[in-house]
């Protein structure tokens, strides 16, 4: 199928809910309205064949009204076709559906997208830090989190031989 | 957090009956090679359920690439499956070489193809004979990491390092492979078979170690799928996808390769699928050498590959680019790509968002033993913890990798 035809037949049945397409990108890139995540997603695993989850992972763009995003990679294994898809959130409201009633392997990967940008995926079974401690109160991927300036001075490092 | 998964760790009141107890499998517990806990309720010696904790060894690699210049992740890479750190060093450079538009030319290609698959043999290699360890065979291991040894000591040739390679750079390679290197390669293919049939002959027929491993740890190739299944793991449950077939990237299709796969996705075929791997990968080895190219070992891409060094003290134009590439202040186009290479465990992914700047925007890793270790409750239920170790050495989680 040619990536054009997946286009206008995803635009045919998401009309008002696909907010952008970006052909120019190595991968077909869509962006989506995040109510209609879970839709999109069954949608394309069942009827265009997008079987395979490759990847899930979150984004933060702090200039952006809706600043925080998470970008799916999913694959057409027998076509070898893959389709990326993206949905953004705002930090206040972070709330996306769950796409582990679909694939379990997202159950992990929106683990870690909540415990790194703090994305809530409704619905998910065990929506806990992942990778980091419990008692972590920051989302550390998250662009206001800068690293540590690495020509500051005002350190005692003497222990740590930096 | 006081809801830190309690109703999976306890036993629940519904089972207070039974006799159930809990079983505190890991983190450093000498039978999983590697930090990972395991909370385990058994019923006797029969695994009920298990609770999962990763994440011992997280280094946040992901926020420290935010703070990096391209050529510098590639020592992020390393440390990630370091069973094959060259697999990810050269996948990382391949991703940066797609942002950038680079075309790497046919000695590149194969060159990288070589070191690879070397890496590749050596990933199955650990692997394979850790699974004989396991299951109480040790002799195979200590003759397996003898060649590991000769594998390790290439790598040494090629870039000086062993474990934590730093291998290659973006467009190419720091130097050309060595005629000692090529002399290396060629002894280590040459006498490789010899090995391998031996340990096959160890294990691959043996009684004790087909009743240990036929029918422990089997998952069907749709749960697979879903789980996000991808190399050898994927594979042993029929599924016969492949990225170096799938997508052909460092000129793989130059090549013949045969794909091997399994049926019943257990830890037998998982050790089946790994040793056709390593038949394959020395066909590929030895295949590439012997139609390598001629010609340069590295593109040209000022921008990115640091000028000879003896240029830079007598070249201003090198003096300049050195400069310019070490301080990190050369453009990068905007845009996002993904890129994916098969790694030792499977699909290696690097998801790479640029916004010019001299550091990624956003750097994802998709790690393969990341997203299929969540499968392995469901596929140690029911079996006895000796089958649950074997079943985890034969998914061949890497903690580096898990926890990047």
């Amino acid at each position: 199928m040619e990536l054009q035809e997946i286009q206008k037949i995803l635009l045919g049945k998401f009309p008002d809910d696909i907010l952008s397409f970006d052909e120019s990108s190595d991968i077909l890139t869509l962006t989506v309205r995040k109510s209609r995540i879970l839709d999109l997603i069954q949608y394309l695993k069942d009827d265009l064949g997008y079987l395979f989850l490759t990847d899930l992972c979150g984004i933060h763009y702090p200039d952006q009204e809706l600043q925080l995003g998470v970008v799916y990679h999913l694959h057409n294994l027998l076509k070898n076709t893959r389709i990326r898809v993206k949905t953004f959130t705002s930090v206040e409201a972070p709330e996306i559906d769950s796409l582990t009633g679909i694939f379990s392997a997202a159950n992990w990967m929106e683990r870690e997208t909540y415990d790194f940008f703090g994305v809530i995926f409704s619905n998910h079974p065990n929506l806990i830090r992942i990778l980091n401690v419990e008692y972590l109160d920051y989302y550390p991927l998250r662009k206001e989190y800068p690293l540590e300036d690495q020509t500051r001075t005002d350190k005692d490092d003497r222990f740590f031989g930096r | 957090m006081e809801h830190l998964g309690k109703e999976h760790i306890l036993i629940r009141p519904e089972d207070y009956d039974k006799n159930f107890s809990t079983l505190n499998l890991g983190p450093t517990h000498p039978a999983t090679h590697g930090i990972f806990q395991n909370i385990l309720t058994m019923n006797g010696e029969t695994i009920v359920d298990a609770e999962q904790t990763i994440g011992y060894i997280h280094r946040a690699f992901e926020k420290l690439a935010e703070r990096r210049a391209f050529y510098q992740i590639t020592t992020l890479t390393d440390r990630m499956n370091y069973c094959s750190s060259p697999i990810n060093n050269i996948g990382w450079q391949m991703t940066v070489e797609k942002l950038l538009g680079v075309e790497t030319s046919k000695r590149i290609d194969y060159m990288r193809i070589i070191i690879m698959e070397l890496a590749r043999i050596s990933d199955h290699l650990i692997c394979n004979s850790v699974i004989g360890v396991d299951s109480g065979a040790m002799t195979g291991f200590i003759y397996l990491f003898q060649e590991r040894e000769k594998i390790y000591e290439i790598y040494e040739e090629i870039c000086g390092a062993r474990l934590t390679t730093n291998l290659g750079r973006i467009g190419g390679f720091e130097r050309d492979l060595s005629p000692l290197a090529i002399k290396k390669i060629r002894e280590f293919i040459a006498h490789l078979p010899k090995v391998i049939r031996q340990f096959e002959k160890l294990l691959l027929r043996n009684r004790i170690f087909m009743d240990r491993t036929i029918n422990v740890g089997g998952i069907s190739a749709e749960r697979a799928l879903n789980y996000g299944f991808t190399g050898p793991c994927l594979r042993a449950a029929g599924v016969d996808y492949d990225v170096r077939v799938m997508n052909h990237y460092s000129s793989y299709n130059d090549f013949d390769l045969t794909i091997p796969v399994g049926t019943n996705g257990d830890t037998y075929d998982r050790f089946c699928v790994r040793q056709e791997e390593i038949w394959q990968s020395i066909k590929l080895v030895k295949n590439a050498l012997e139609n390598l190219p001629e010609g340069s070992y590295h593109m040209d891409v000022p921008e990115f590959y640091l000028p000879p060094k003896e240029e830079v003290y007598s070249k201003m134009e090198s003096l300049i680019w050195h400069f310019k590439i070490v301080m990190g202040e050369v453009d990068v186009p905007v845009g996002e790509v993904y890129h994916s290479v098969e790694g030792g465990n499977g699909e290696l992914g690097f998801y790479l968002v640029s916004d010019g700047g001299r550091t990624p925007f956003r750097l994802h890793f998709r790690r393969p033993c990341f997203i299929y270790y969540q499968a392995f409750p469901e596929m140690i239920k029911g079996s006895f913890l000796s089958d649950a170790i074997l079943t985890m050495s034969s998914m061949n989680v890497i903690a580096g990798e898990l926890d990047a």
